[in-house]
């Protein structure tokens, strides 16, 4: 008897199922919005509301212009990146002059006073506390004011409206115009853009604008391309013109990383990432003064310090690890030297050479400290006066030095254009490998995004080496 | 390095290219057939077999052993070598040199289109993949789920009825609703009705019904039907279809006049300063995005109007309920609106 009702409960049930068919959530939904907006009529007075949104959309109508939409845009980002340049060269060279040339010293004297071995020594200062106070010196300044001017305008409430502006080009490419935020906040830091992209609801447009944010030329890689470009790009043209020319170059860069970014936004949702659910949306909130102190405390803590912290915790064992394979030998060569041999010959066929290639591998927490590895291997293999031994990093305050140096080190105007191409397209720092295993829980979108931009580096410098080597 | 010259470079570098390029090209690189080829075995040739009787059954067409080996795309003999299996097996039965199901082969026939279907909804409610693909995913998976695993996957989609394409699926005792409506191609001029269905197969009539932005779940009028063309009106728009094309399309006729959704339109349609109330979501929009656009507000009864215009035109933000919300064009073609 129980039984049978049961049964027929659940054959009602199937019934029903027929009739009301596959639409009832729509209907729940409906009526759930119906309820509410009766609720809202009966209790809800709206009357200044009206003033305040005729200010908004006279913002919009500009800001979103044919006419102005763009060049507004570009004209904001282009400030906020010529500010964060600029402006981060006092505090850096400050910080550089207080742990470099000052505290360095005093530690270095520390440890010969109270007798420690030169070993230990070298492996604590020269290579993790060298390490570790490069990575601040040179990161912290443009971070610190990246991010709040960067906050600031998210927080009033522009950078939904440069989504929307763009929307429609990244849709070409199957990503979502909130890309082009988490883009420009790559320029500031990659392991910052990862982050960002939490604003992109859409899983699959999510994973693109995390695989593809390494491509934005972040802060710790522009000061290579300008110091290299310099070097190399400028002294080919007159000399009126070097400064022209350089400028070019490190722009031709970053518009080039922008050209591979929306190349494999397309290609990747075109091929492993087709699968992923995908949506659209924008909300456009009003605007509103931005709180001013709350963001900039709230910028520095959140995005600065967090990404800071991190950098650091990966440069300490870099730092050692730099320190090590330069004064462990084998044979009568150090580490170093023996790996930069057997990696010259692939070295060559791209364009570039050993110590480029294990400046990069071993540089892999911060792009910043890749210029000061080239120089102290270039002059630990070439074995040139210069520099300050083996293991420790050092830079130069005018650009002739190092030049001299990476000229001693074999570089040619090829060499140069190939480590500014593959300081553009090489895996990314491990900072943002860990923050985008952290966002995406995932090893394998870990992995691709890690090696996706490697393997174009590779390729690129490659093509461009041997049809360099033909025309030349 | 001493046999270094850059041209060889080069060359070998494009061979190795092309070489990547054919193997794992989408689709038709050479390791996806290879993988492909391994995984065909007895049961999926079985099964196709199974499938297409079923179909044919449905439609009334008669099958032997010829039309079944020119359709199947397996080797002669290996299907000749399984129709004997089956027939032992009592899955299929001949008349003569008709092929028809036996009880218990059409039982087998209606799991497999469950699973066909079922998948197909699966990959239209939780996975990103164009409606192009989602048919043949369907067909690979319909060989490798167990019972078990179907009724779970069932289960997780709230039991479905119907498949993205509006088939009925079949329920798991067997039981499976029939499809309303008759073709397209054959209404009358005026007739009203609402499309039910579209089928999927062949991928090229398919593809051309998606390509005219054609929606499932669409009230249509026919203003036009002769050998040459079918002209309907629908959501505002006209639409001009091959008759063979509009075969593949299902309607579902109302009896007595519906007028009341004559006048609506898609979302695309509406102009600045124009103000249009909601009539509803397409059941193009699934998903995710469906509940996504829901929970915004995008419900019948709403009022909406363009907000802005993004400079490239697309996309373009309605204000709805107070707030500005910015929809691609593609999708707003796929909601409906009544003007004011």
């Amino acid at each position: 008897m129980k039984k049978n009702s049961v049964e027929n409960i659940i054959a009602l049930s199937n019934d029903l199922r027929w009739k009301i068919g596959d639409d009832f959530h729509d209907h729940l939904a409906e009526g759930i919005y119906a309820d509410a907006s009766e609720i809202v009529k009966n209790t809800v007075q709206t009357d200044d509301k009206k003033q305040q949104f005729r200010l908004d959309s006279k913002i919009d109508n500009i800001v979103t212009s044919k006419i102005w939409g763009f060049p507004i845009m570009f004209l904001i980002l282009g400030l906020i990146l010529w500010i964060t340049i600029i402006g981060a060269n006092y505090p850096s060279s400050m910080l550089a002059n207080l742990f470099l040339d000052n505290i360095h010293p005093i530690l270095k004297g520390f440890a010969a006073n109270i007798g420690m071995p030169w070993w230990l020594d070298g492996f604590l200062i020269d290579g993790v506390y060298l390490a570790v106070a490069w990575v601040i010196a040179v990161m912290l300044p443009p971070m610190a004011i990246f991010f709040p001017l960067f906050t600031l305008l998210e927080d009033f409430g522009y950078l939904p409206r440069v989504a929307f502006n763009l929307d429609y080009l990244f849709k070409k490419s199957g990503a979502h115009g909130k890309q082009a935020l988490t883009m420009s906040m790559g320029f500031g830091c990659n392991a910052a853009g990862v982050v960002a992209t939490r604003i992109i609801d859409s899983p699959r447009e999510r994973l693109i604008a995390i695989i593809t944010n390494n491509f934005s030329l972040c802060n710790g890689r522009w000061p290579t391309q300008i110091l290299i470009a310099s070097i190399f790009i400028g002294a080919v043209v007159p000399s009126s013109l070097s400064g022209f020319a350089s400028v070019s170059a490190v722009i031709g860069i970053a518009i080039l990383g922008i050209f591979f970014m929306f190349f494999s936004s397309w290609a990747l949702s075109k091929t492993i990432l087709k699968g992923e659910v995908s949506t659209f949306n924008l909300e456009l909130p009003p605007y509103r003064p931005p709180r001013f102190w709350k963001t900039v405390y709230t910028s520095i803590i959140d995005r600065t310090l967090i990404v800071l912290w991190r950098a650091i915790i990966f440069a300490a064992p870099a730092g050692a690890a730099i320190w090590l394979i330069s004064n462990i030998t084998i044979g009568g060569e150090s580490i170093a030297a023996l790996v930069i041999n057997s990696l010259d010959g692939f070295g060559f066929l791209l364009g570039l050479n050993g110590v480029i290639l294990l400046a990069y591998i071993v540089a892999i927490p911060a792009n910043e400290i890749v210029i000061p590895t080239i120089l102290m291997l270039t002059v630990l293999v070439t074995g040139i006066s210069g520099g300050e031994g083996a293991g420790v990093m050092f830079e130069l305050d005018s650009a002739n030095e190092t030049a001299n140096i990476l000229k001693a080190g074999g570089w040619t105007l090829l060499t140069a254009i190939n480590v500014m191409l593959f300081s553009l397209l090489h895996n990314p720092c491990s900072t943002t490998i860990y923050t985008i295993y952290k966002e995406t829980k995932s090893l394998k979108w870990t992995i691709i995004a890690s090696i996706l931009p490697l393997i174009m580096g590779f390729v690129v410098t490659f093509l461009v080496a041997q049809i360099w080597r033909l025309i030349f | 390095m001493s046999s270094y010259s850059p041209t060889y470079a080069l060359l070998i570098f494009l061979l190795v290219s092309i070489l990547m390029f054919l193997l794992f090209r989408p689709r038709r690189g050479w390791y996806w057939i290879i993988k492909n080829n391994i995984t065909v075995n007895e049961k999926t040739v079985t099964e196709d077999v199974l499938k297409y009787l079923y179909h044919n059954e449905i439609s009334g067409n008669e099958v032997n052993i010829i039309s079944l080996t020119a359709v199947l795309k397996f080797s002669d003999n290996l299907i000749i070598d399984i129709v004997k299996k089956m027939t032992i097996k009592e899955l299929i039965k001949f008349d003569g040199y008709v092929l028809s199901l036996t009880e218990s082969g059409r039982n087998y026939a209606l799991r497999i289109v469950r699973v066909h279907r079922l998948w197909e909804k699966y990959l239209a409610e939780k996975t990103g993949y164009d409606k192009v693909e989602w048919h043949g995913r369907a067909e690979l998976m319909e060989h490798r789920l167990s019972h078990k695993e179907t009724d779970l996957l069932a289960n997780q989609l709230g039991n479905p009825l119907y498949d993205p394409h509006g088939d009925p699926i079949p329920t798991n005792q067997g039981k499976i609703a029939k499809l309303k409506g008759v073709a397209l191609s054959s209404l009358a001029v005026n007739s009203v009705g609402r499309i039910t269905h579209i089928e999927d197969e062949p991928d090229v009539i398919y593809k051309q019904i998606l390509a005219e932005n054609i929606h499932i779940g669409s009230q249509l009028r026919v203003v036009e039907n002769n050998p040459k063309r079918i002209i309907f009106y629908a959501e505002g728009e006209d639409f001009i279809l091959a008759p063979i094309v509009a075969a593949n399309i299902t309607v579902d006729v109302f009896e007595k006049d519906v007028a009341e959704e004559e006048n609506t339109s898609r979302l695309s349609s509406l102009k600045i300063n124009e103000i249009a109330n909601i009539a509803g979501i397409s059941k193009e929009i699934r998903g995710d995005s469906r509940r996504r656009l829901l929970d915004l507000g995008f419900v019948k009864g709403t009022s909406i109007k363009i907000d802005l215009k993004s400079p490239l035109g697309n996309p373009k933000a309605y204000l709805i309920k107070g707030t500005s919300i910015a929809l691609r064009n593609d999708q707003a073609s796929k909601i409906l609106i009544n003007k004011l």
